[in-house]
């Protein structure tokens, strides 16, 4: 499975992003980042499925929370940056 | 026993309150700091409580609401926060040591205090403003009087305040859900409050709405940017170092849940009735001075003349009542009216006591005051 991971900068921000998402009907859970992506160590992401990433953006843009980096996690569990 | 120091700490609780705390100590793990099911359930239940605060007290964003020790605490991070070295602080004439005492520690603080007449909400606005001149550098003032249960005029203390670009801190101590408490709308810097007494959380919790800039107040693991030695730039993280009190916030949690679910207004009808009752026996009772206003909330001070407040108060634990004697960490406020000397005997309510208790507590008093001393 394909999934996006939207990065936020501390737990309680990633609870409040998948709060946000799933008013709007977005389900996203709030994972660990994975240590390649977590440049400064112990971040949180939120992991949406790849065909809700559009609709998601779309909702945190209109919140004013949209994130500063995104990356894809392949089915292999390699992780790409993403345009935000 | 019949409990009147609910200024102090509210004892009895919604059932809730206890149960939940109970469950998380064995349940949940510290939030942020790992990904496993216990940690994230304790994480969440955190964002919950947060959330709610939110709701409750006007904040736009949940990150903005600190989980704290108690009042002081928060307190204490709102003026290292805003005060430097320098400044001239503008305080009211009832706040509490939790203020004064920080205030005092800070290096070459000037503090001005506008006191203002007990129960006189106008005189109060006049007073702030007047002292509230250019050369203020943050204004505080607290809600509700901890030891008259007077309710200031802080919706209009933090207009004037607005209008004049000073920042504001209110201590919400005794009137966290018990009043309306509205951040956005008073605008205020910070707005601090205690989990323990209104909101019936357990004690060792409190909150610190935030909105404005913040400076730790202590350093250390936060769970996020661990490579980073600096603290976090974004709340709460910022704000929150070291393993956070998990149990006190399920239990906190707990009780904002009765809060909302009585209603922040019934609650204070309800208590404001009940002082008024306990007020207007303890009125009737010669030698008893009441210290009553319009503007009062469910706390009230008494003087029995020829006896001292802690002989009063010591008579009355020994006759199941619980109450508050002496100076309530508050000796700013008993100076501005007057009481220093004295003391003062305080009775405060809560949503759990009843008419008969005020009814059988302004009683025991009527007979520790005939007795006088031979009641010891």
């Amino acid at each position: 499975m394909v999934h996006y991971l939207i990065v936020c900068r501390s737990l309680t921000h990633a609870q409040r992003t998948a709060h946000l998402l799933e008013r709007a009907g977005i389900a996203g859970s709030v994972i660990r980042a994975p240590k390649v992506i977590s440049k400064e160590g112990c971040g949180y992401c939120v992991r949406v499925a790849e065909r809700k990433l559009t609709d998601a953006l779309m909702v945190l843009r209109r919140e004013g929370m949209a994130p500063r980096q995104v990356f894809l996690q392949s089915a292999e569990g390699v992780y790409s940056e993403v345009p935000a | 026993m019949i409990y009147l120091d609910s200024a102090a700490t509210t004892l009895e609780k919604p059932r809730s309150v206890p149960a939940a705390a109970a469950w998380a100590m064995t349940r949940m793990a510290s939030p942020g700091r790992g990904g496993h099911p216990a940690s994230v359930l304790a994480a969440d239940t955190m964002y919950r409580c947060r959330e709610l605060a939110a709701e409750l007290f006007g904040v736009d964003d949940p990150e903005q609401v600190i989980l704290t020790s108690n009042a002081t605490h928060g307190l204490n991070i709102a003026i290292h926060s805003l005060v430097r070295p320098g400044a001239a602080v503008l305080i009211s004439g009832y706040e509490h040591n939790a203020v004064t005492r920080p205030l005092y520690a800070r290096p070459d603080v000037k503090v001005k205090i506008a006191a203002g007449p007990l129960f006189d909400g106008d005189g109060v606005y006049e007073v702030f403003r007047r002292e509230l001149t250019a050369e203020v550098d943050v204004v505080i003032c607290n809600h509700v009087s901890n030891v008259f249960g007077f309710v200031q005029p802080v919706e209009r203390i933090a207009a004037l305040c607005k209008e004049r670009g000073v920042p504001l801190i209110v201590d919400a101590s005794q009137s966290a859900g018990v009043l309306p408490v509205d951040m956005k709308q008073w605008g205020a810097a910070f707005v601090a409050m205690p989990g323990h007494k209104g909101l019936y959380g357990p004690q060792g919790t409190g909150l610190l709405l935030c909105g404005a800039e913040t400076r730790p107040l202590l350093c250390g693991g936060t769970g996020s940017q661990s490579r980073r030695q600096e603290m976090p730039d974004f709340l709460p993280d910022r704000l929150e170092a070291g393993t956070q009190n998990v149990c006190g916030a399920v239990g906190l949690l707990a009780g904002m849940r009765f809060v909302k679910e009585k209603g922040i207004g019934r609650i204070h009808a309800y208590e404001i009735r009940l002082a008024g009752r306990l007020m207007d026996r303890l009125s009737a009772i010669p030698g008893v001075t009441v210290y009553r206003g319009a503007d009062q909330s469910g706390v009230c001070s008494v003087t029995v003349d020829r006896m001292d407040c802690e002989e009063v108060g010591a008579a009355l634990g020994r006759r199941g009542v619980a109450v508050r004697a002496g100076l309530h960490c508050s000796p700013l406020a008993h100076r501005t009216a007057g009481t220093e000397e004295s003391g003062t005997v305080r009775f405060s309510v809560s949503a759990f006591n009843t008419a008969w208790q005020m009814d059988r507590a302004a009683e025991i008093v009527r007979q520790i005051v005939t007795q006088g001393k031979g009641a010891r």
